[in-house]
């Protein structure tokens, strides 16, 4: 893990939370740098929610330390730089997203000017100045997540937390919410979040955290990630036009490499170099006396690497 | 399909912890409670007995035998003895008009005949019935063994031989013209609601207002346990606000709103109804600023208390609708029994509405309000000091 780099925004150094014999969080330690955007994963029960709330200030460890900008982490020093953006929609429905908005720029210590200032931005990045007077509760999913992570950050927090912002809205609403996560990202505010849909945090962050039953089992980019536990080699998949015979060996020499099993229409294997190596393979299988209906390449992905470093294993 | 809706149905019903609770055993529990206030369950043998004073202004053999006669009564309790020294007529009135007695029995001279003067607080209407005919009956018979005995002793001296039967005719005769002299020498005063308009309604008012500020109040705390199942508390936790500012601020929301409502109420009771509500305007914003304190600290303790808007909503009407029982919101407290009378006094009810009384009723000075105030003032900051430390959980879980 990379503390190396000067004074990152938030700094976790052994964090211990305890609810009685379950140990939530086992000693995490992980950095955040200056508008960094960090995927923060694992899966159910492994911890994550401990964390956030951690850091939200709503619970304090049992160990450990949380450190702001290199300054130790006091809770209401801390809340005037973190924004948190919970995963239910926390926001009063039966108020306009204007008097949401407001409230909520109050609760985090804004007034007048400041205020006024701040309500107007948050209108215009959430793109809903046209229905600032409308009632919340009337609005879609997608426009109610937008209201609520603009909520989150009327104060210009460095550190926004999001638990799950995107869950339960459309393609459309989700690449909206995720620009409004970049803009925020350029001018300098730190972003850690937790989401379920490994396709964004690949796509949309520039690290990535896995947390498993307490401890992180993983820590950087998509890359790092990939080369340490699942490799960089590719799969490939060959649909035959009929079942393999027997399979088929590279060479005769004894210890050639050979591929498929005897009876079934599909060969898959693992290959460096596409470009070089499919096709060889694809010449071999042909020479062989099959025709190719079918070749897929998938490359190693978030989701391989996270089922590798947690398991298969249901955990709730 | 009709019988898997009604098989999902009772699941649901089974799973559901509290519905099952608010179905079968609520129903029970307030029949119970109801059957315990009216049926006399509780505190049976002690049914209410109407707080007297009596003055005795003649001092006559008659008289004394009057009063003898009337402290018997197990239907009466004396404030003070019947027999007190110095007990005038009008500290007697003055007893009943702040609430310690609900009548004062003067016997008096009226034209060199004894008669009686029932001064009575007309907001127990039961109490003037029972005690007019309680001294009119005393009265009847001390008076009748009296004129026996006078009878008696004139017979004896003028025809010792007269036959029994004639003197026993005698005495009948006698006794019928005093009994009819009587009727007309018990008189009823109402020394708390002449001149006042309709004054009854004022305490229905003030038992229906303190009922639904608890409701309210009762509303307002659940509101805090939907911003916690919908996470807005963790999020309102998250930013510069702390539980002590979360907490008072819904308290004094839910005062005011409590304080308008009654407000609201009242200038309806005065419009229609014509209380006097701008007449006593400042007895009652005291009562009602204090008494809505004291609900919405209430309500906010339940809300810390439960763990979801269901349990509240059972508990919130179980604890409202028993209180409002006992403390005298659905029927005037001297219809319970003296044992009752002493437990409605555990409710916010009673409390308030003694102070609604004295205020509207009896037109006590504001001084005569500070029990009441201190009382539900007490209680308004013990609840609200329960309530943040139960919501500790909250900011620690």
């Amino acid at each position: 893990m990379n503390y190396a780099r000067p004074t990152p925004a938030l700094a976790i150094h052994d964090l211990q939370k305890s609810y009685g014999d379950l140990h939530a969080l086992k000693g995490v330690s992980f950095g955040l740098q200056r508008g960094e955007r960090l995927a923060f994963l694992g899966p159910n029960g492994a911890g994550k929610t401990t964390l956030i709330r951690c850091l939200a200030g709503l619970t304090n460890a049992d160990h450990g330390k949380i450190f702001l900008s290199g300054r130790p982490f006091k809770s209401h020093e801390a809340k005037q730089h973190i924004g948190f953006v919970p995963q239910e929609i926390a926001l009063y429905a039966d108020l306009t997203t204007r008097q949401n908005l407001e409230a909520f720029g109050r609760f985090n210590g804004l007034r007048r000017r400041q205020l006024r200032d701040r309500l107007a931005w948050a209108l215009q990045w959430t793109g809903l100045e046209d229905r600032a007077d409308e009632m919340v509760g009337a609005f879609s999913g997608g426009m109610q997540r937008r209201v609520n992570l603009a909520c989150g950050v009327m104060h210009e927090p460095r550190i926004l937390l999001l638990d799950e912002p995107t869950v339960g809205v459309d393609p459309q609403s989700r690449q909206r919410i995720f620009t409004m996560l970049d803009e925020l990202s350029a001018t300098g505010t730190s972003i850690l979040l937790t989401t379920h849909h490994l396709d964004e945090a690949e796509e949309r962050s520039d690290r990535i955290v896995i947390l498993d039953k307490g401890m992180v089992v993983a820590d950087g980019s998509i890359e790092e990630l990939v080369e340490r536990s699942v490799g960089t080699q590719r799969l490939v998949r060959l649909r035959i036009d009929r079942p393999l015979s027997s399979p088929i060996r590279a060479g005769v020499a004894e210890g050639a490499a050979s591929f498929g099993t005897q009876g079934e229409d599909e060969i898959s294997t693992r290959i460096d170099d596409v470009s070089s190596h499919l096709p060889g393979l694809i010449e071999l299988v042909r020479r062989r006396g099959y025709g190719i209906a079918d070749v897929q390449v998938e490359a190693p992905s978030l989701h391989h690497v996270f089922l590798h470093l947690t398991g298969y294993e249901l955990r709730d | 399909m009709i019988l898997t809706v009604i098989q999902i149905s009772c699941r649901r019903l089974l799973h559901n912890r509290v519905e099952l609770l608010l179905t079968f055993l609520v129903p029970i529990a307030f029949f119970s409670i109801f059957a315990v206030i009216f049926g006399g369950g509780l505190g049976r043998g002690t049914t209410p007995r109407i707080k007297v004073v009596a003055v005795d202004e003649i001092q006559s053999v008659v008289s004394r035998n009057v009063m003898s006669a009337i402290a018997d009564q197990e239907s009466l309790r004396f404030v003070r003895e019947h027999d007190a020294d110095g007990l005038e007529r009008d500290e007697a009135m003055e007893l009943v008009r702040s609430g310690s007695a609900t009548m004062a029995i003067v016997l008096h001279n009226d034209h060199g005949q004894l008669a009686a003067g029932l001064m009575a607080d007309a907001s127990d209407q039961v109490a003037a019935q029972v005690v007019s005919a309680v001294v009119n009956r005393s009265m009847m018979l001390s008076e009748a063994e009296y004129q026996v005995s006078q009878i008696a002793d004139s017979d004896q001296d003028e025809n010792e031989n007269k036959v029994a039967v004639d003197a026993e005719g005698d005495q009948s005769d006698e006794l019928f013209g005093i009994e009819e002299s009587l009727q007309r020498k018990v008189e009823i005063i109402d020394v708390m609601g002449e001149g006042k308009a309709n004054p009854v309604v004022s305490m229905y008012a003030s038992g229906i207002a303190v009922m639904f500020l608890l409701f309210g109040a009762t509303g307002g705390g659940g509101a805090l346990l939907e911003e916690r199942e919908n996470q807005t508390l963790d999020r309102l936790l998250s930013t510069q606000m702390s539980m002590d500012q979360l907490l008072l601020g819904k308290w004094f929301y839910m005062t005011s709103v409590g304080v308008l409502q009654v407000g609201v109420m009242f200038l309806w009771a005065q419009v229609v109804f014509k209380v006097d509500l701008i007449g006593h305007l400042d007895g009652f914003l005291m009562m009602t600023v204090v008494t809505a304190l004291a609900a919405s600290a209430f309500g906010l303790f339940l809300a810390t208390l439960c763990k979801s808007r269901g349990q509240l909503n059972g508990l919130s009407v179980i604890l409202i609708l028993t209180m409002s029982a006992l403390g005298g919101s659905m029927v005037p407290r001297y219809l319970m029994s003296d044992e009752l009378q002493q437990f409605g006094l555990w409710t916010f009810n009673a409390w308030a509405l003694d102070g609604y009384t004295k205020v509207f009723w009896r037109e006590l000075p504001v001084e005569a309000l500070a029990p009441q105030l201190g009382v539900l003032m007490i209680s308004g900051v013990v609840f609200l000091l329960a309530a943040r430390v139960l919501a500790v959980r909250w900011e620690t879980d």
